[in-house]
């Protein structure tokens, strides 16, 4: 598998404020990667490095090989961009865009093209100042979609999207990973990058604080285990690796270290089980750990999303 | 009427334009001031004043420029500085009127914001009562300034007060105006478009109607302005035939603004084209689809003005058979026929105005680059400099037509009302003898966009000074070096003087060289968004 996107302690700039501060990202030939941070992380701002709209002050940053400021017009025959804020020209019809994008960058299938706009059930006819926001992402997602450029730059491309809408793009994402073609997907709606991405980076403050794929995240994460027992509880929360112990009678709640696991297991059986309900760390859950420090401190009273189990096994 | 929140809204407003109107109120103002000044230092007297009257006399060119000239019977000092001053201020604050209220209504309404404003505890008619009580503000503001620094130079208070507050008013008749511009059409551009022009046509119509048919400057605000008689009887009434008039517009505006949907205007949206034609595939073909619509409004307008500035010129060959004695003193002067001098000066003045056209458009780089049109292009196989050169071209060959049909309408209407059909071209090259200068004027705007791209409007504070060293040189007696500084001042007057192929090469070269500049500037930097 080769690279196509590596960036390595990126820094930059704006004024006195740091928006990237050493970040590194990976990216690999035919992958989904889910490129995570809060607001103001520097998403953006690295995808606009990418895209060679903007220098970096430090580090490198390379695009299938290749510098993203000097070859920039060579680079960008190879991928297509869906930005996060979608400003349209307001005169000119959102078929016109479509085809407008879809020409520069070497011509788009018209069949594809029309079968987009009708699975986004977009009416290209209307000027873009019609549009809503939603209609004006979908405008550049079939533009996008509509390419055959190997390498897709999606910038928050669901916001604004309707939930059936947001199934149609995460279809219309895998069909085009099966055809072998790559994608950064920056994102917050979390349940997408876990239905869609290999591999995920999460960056925090311009810099990167987590990167591999999920698998490999829950490993090095604690699995919540819920039981019901015959036997006394106590004593559980003295095993190696049990963390956060709550008990009500019978009932056990508590998180285990992945490698504490086997050993768990055998204490439970021997306590005598009745139900046993093993949970793996939600994205959810990795993500906000890496803004622990701003949850302890209030800032974030909830989390933005609503959490989506999954792996759930008895 | 709902106007809950407006005072909030007007902080708002006043926040956002702390720098922009303190500048523009500085701006004219001090235009003033510096008019005050020499007009009391060169016709301080009756005596100097009715030397001015005998030698401009009722001149129906310069009718046209600076109204019908009441109080020539009993000249004054005051009358000359009406006559000097009073229309092209009362022309440069309704621009800032335009501006201003266009940028607080329909501009905001186009960005989505005042969606999130009207959210809030905001009545449907507050943000337009807040525009309009700003720049209302702006121009009470701008005519105490005037009256404040006309005073000290001795002329008398009644006709000074007269003159600040028809200039005042004035400037809030066209604030109305395009308060009702913004309900009508959907897009900002389209409704400071449709401000202004609507100000260049009431100065027209005033102008034809000074020269021919004086009924028809009362249709314009610009005839009630003057026609208060500031320093020559002054008639008081005429202030308040402009407050109705703004009063009556200020109430359709809010009127038809109950009548239409947040973000639309009332002309309805038609569904346009779901396919994209040849033109607009290509960056170049996008920026004239971007431009032509107003390109197209520029082209008739000069055309018209024009076509209104040669009919007049034959007005002024038979006041020369007339009276001799004049036409020896300004032969003298320009060194040509009266026709000549007047019809040299009508066209280039067309120029300086396209040069303003070449301003805007030129700066359409910047504003795409600004709210994100630029991204979208750029992040497709589009250089910089294939982009960025896109609106440039766009800009330099239609100033290029603009300059040329400005001088087609002047030697068309005076080759119909002179009988001598070879001033068809013979005006028309004159009018293309601005094109380098106006070439300068987009190279200016370029270089900015390139090199200090959040300073863009340094352009137009660059355009305004030469705009007035071009109109207020000679008036004003500014030293020489200012009028070299602007690249109009270097145009050769045809067709009253010679042509010179020189300064035009120089222009054209420098034009080109900033236009180069910026462009290779804009390729080094950074997008910078907002």
């Amino acid at each position: 598998m080769s690279t196509v996107i590596e960036c390595r302690t990126l820094t930059k700039h704006f004024g006195a404020t740091k928006a990237l501060d050493g970040l590194d990202l990976e990216v690999g030939e035919g992958e989904i990667h889910g490129f995570l941070g809060p607001n103001g992380a520097g998403k953006t701002v690295t995808i606009r490095i990418l895209l060679g709209l903007i220098r970096p002050d430090g580090g490198s940053a390379a695009l299938f090989g290749a510098d993203p400021w000097s070859d920039a017009v060579t680079l960008h025959r190879r991928l297509a961009y869906v930005p996060g804020d979608t400003n349209l020209w307001p005169n000119l019809t959102g078929g016109e865009i479509i085809d407008l994008l879809g020409h520069l960058r070497g011509g788009l299938d018209p069949a594809r093209r029309t079968e987009l706009i009708e699975r986004f059930d977009l009416d290209p006819r209307k000027k873009a100042r019609a549009y809503s926001k939603g209609n004006r992402q979908k405008v550049a997602l079939v533009a996008a979609l509509a390419s055959d450029a190997p390498l897709l730059m999606l910038d928050e491309p669901t916001a604004g999207l309707d939930p059936l809408m947001e199934a149609v793009f995460q279809d219309t994402v895998l069909d085009t990973v099966a055809e072998g073609r790559t994608v950064l997907l920056s994102s917050h709606v979390l349940a997408e990058v876990e239905r869609l991405c290999h591999r995920v980076t999460i960056i925090r403050k311009g810099r990167t604080v987590e990167t591999g794929s999920l698998a490999e995240m829950r490993l090095v994460s604690r699995t919540t285990i819920t039981a019901e027992l015959a036997g006394d509880p106590a004593g559980l929360g003295g095993l190696p690796g049990v963390y956060d112990l709550r008990t009500d009678g019978h009932h056990v709640t508590f998180e285990a270290d992945h490698e504490a696991l086997s050993a768990v297991a055998a204490r439970l059986g021997e306590l005598g089980l009745r139900t046993l309900q093993s949970s793996p760390p939600t994205l959810e859950e990795l993500f906000l750990r890496h803004y622990g420090d701003e949850l302890e401190h209030g800032q974030v009273d909830h989390p933005a999303v609503v959490p989506r189990r999954n792996g759930a096994g008895s | 009427m709902s106007t809950t929140g407006s005072l909030r809204l007007m902080k708002l407003v006043l926040r956002r334009d702390r720098f922009r109107l303190p500048l523009w109120w500085a701006g004219l103002v001090g235009l003033m001031a510096v008019s005050a000044q020499s007009i009391h230092s060169l016709y301080g007297t009756d005596e100097a004043a009715r030397t001015y009257v005998s030698t401009v006399g009722h001149n129906p060119a310069l009718e046209m420029f600076a109204g019908p000239g009441y109080g020539f019977d009993r000249p004054t000092p005051g009358v000359v500085l009406v006559n000097e001053t009073s229309l092209w201020l009362a022309l440069a604050t309704g621009l800032m009127s335009v501006f201003l209220v266009n940028r607080h209504t329909r501009a905001e309404e186009e960005s989505e914001r005042t969606d999130l404003i009207r959210s809030a505890v905001v009545g449907r008619h507050a943000p337009a009562v807040a525009a309009l009580a700003v720049v209302g503000a702006a121009n009470v503001a701008v005519a105490a300034g005037v009256a404040l620094v006309t005073l000290p130079f001795g002329f008398p208070v009644a006709g000074t007060v007269a003159l600040a507050a028809s200039i005042g008013l004035t400037g809030m008749a066209f604030a109305a105006a395009t308060a009702v511009a913004a309900q009508v059409v959907g897009t900002g551009r389209a409704s400071a478009g449709l401000g202004s022009a609507l100000l260049l046509l009431a100065f027209v119509v005033r102008g034809i109607g000074d020269v021919r048919l004086a009924a028809l400057s009362w249709l314009t605000p610009f005839g009630w302005g003057i026609g208060v008689r500031a320093y020559a009887g002054e008639r008081w009434w005429a202030l308040g035939g402009l407050v109705l008039f703004t009063a009556a517009e200020v109430a359709l505006a809010l009127w038809l603004s109950s009548r239409r949907d947040l973000g639309r205007g009332l002309l309805p949206e038609r569904p346009g084209p779901a396919r994209a034609d040849a033109l607009t595939l290509h960056p170049l073909g996008l920026a004239w689809r971007l431009q032509r619509g107003w390109v197209a409004g520029w082209a008739v307008g000069v055309f018209l003005a024009g076509l209104v500035y040669g009919s007049v010129a034959n007005d002024v060959e038979a006041m020369v058979a007339d009276n001799p004695q004049l036409a020896d003193y300004l032969e003298q002067v320009a060194g040509a026929s009266l026709a000549d001098a007047y019809l040299a000066t009508a066209v280039r003045m067309l120029g300086l105005a396209v040069g303003g056209f070449a301003v805007a458009s030129a700066l359409r780089n910047r504003s795409e680059e600004s709210v994100g049109h630029a991204e979208m292009l750029l992040a497709a196989p589009v250089s910089r400099w294939r982009w960025g050169s896109a609106h440039v071209v766009v800009t330099v060959a239609a100033a290029a037509v603009l300059v040329a049909l400005a001088g087609l309408g002047t030697g068309l209407a005076y080759a119909q009302s002179s009988g001598d059909a070879g001033q068809v071209a013979r005006l028309t090259l004159a009018g293309l003898a601005s094109g380098p200068a106006v070439l300068v004027m987009a190279g200016i705007a370029t270089a900015m966009f390139g090199w200090l791209p959040r300073a863009t409007l340094g352009t137009w504070a660059a355009f305004a000074l030469f705009a007035v060293v071009q109109l207020f040189a000679t008036m004003l007696r500014l030293p020489h070096w200012l009028t070299l500084l602007s690249p109009f001042g270097h145009v050769p007057t045809v067709p009253a003087e010679p042509w010179r192929a020189v300064p035009l090469v120089v222009l054209a070269v420098l034009g080109a060289g900033l236009v180069g500049a910026g462009l290779a500037g804009f390729r080094g930097r950074d997008l910078a968004v907002a």
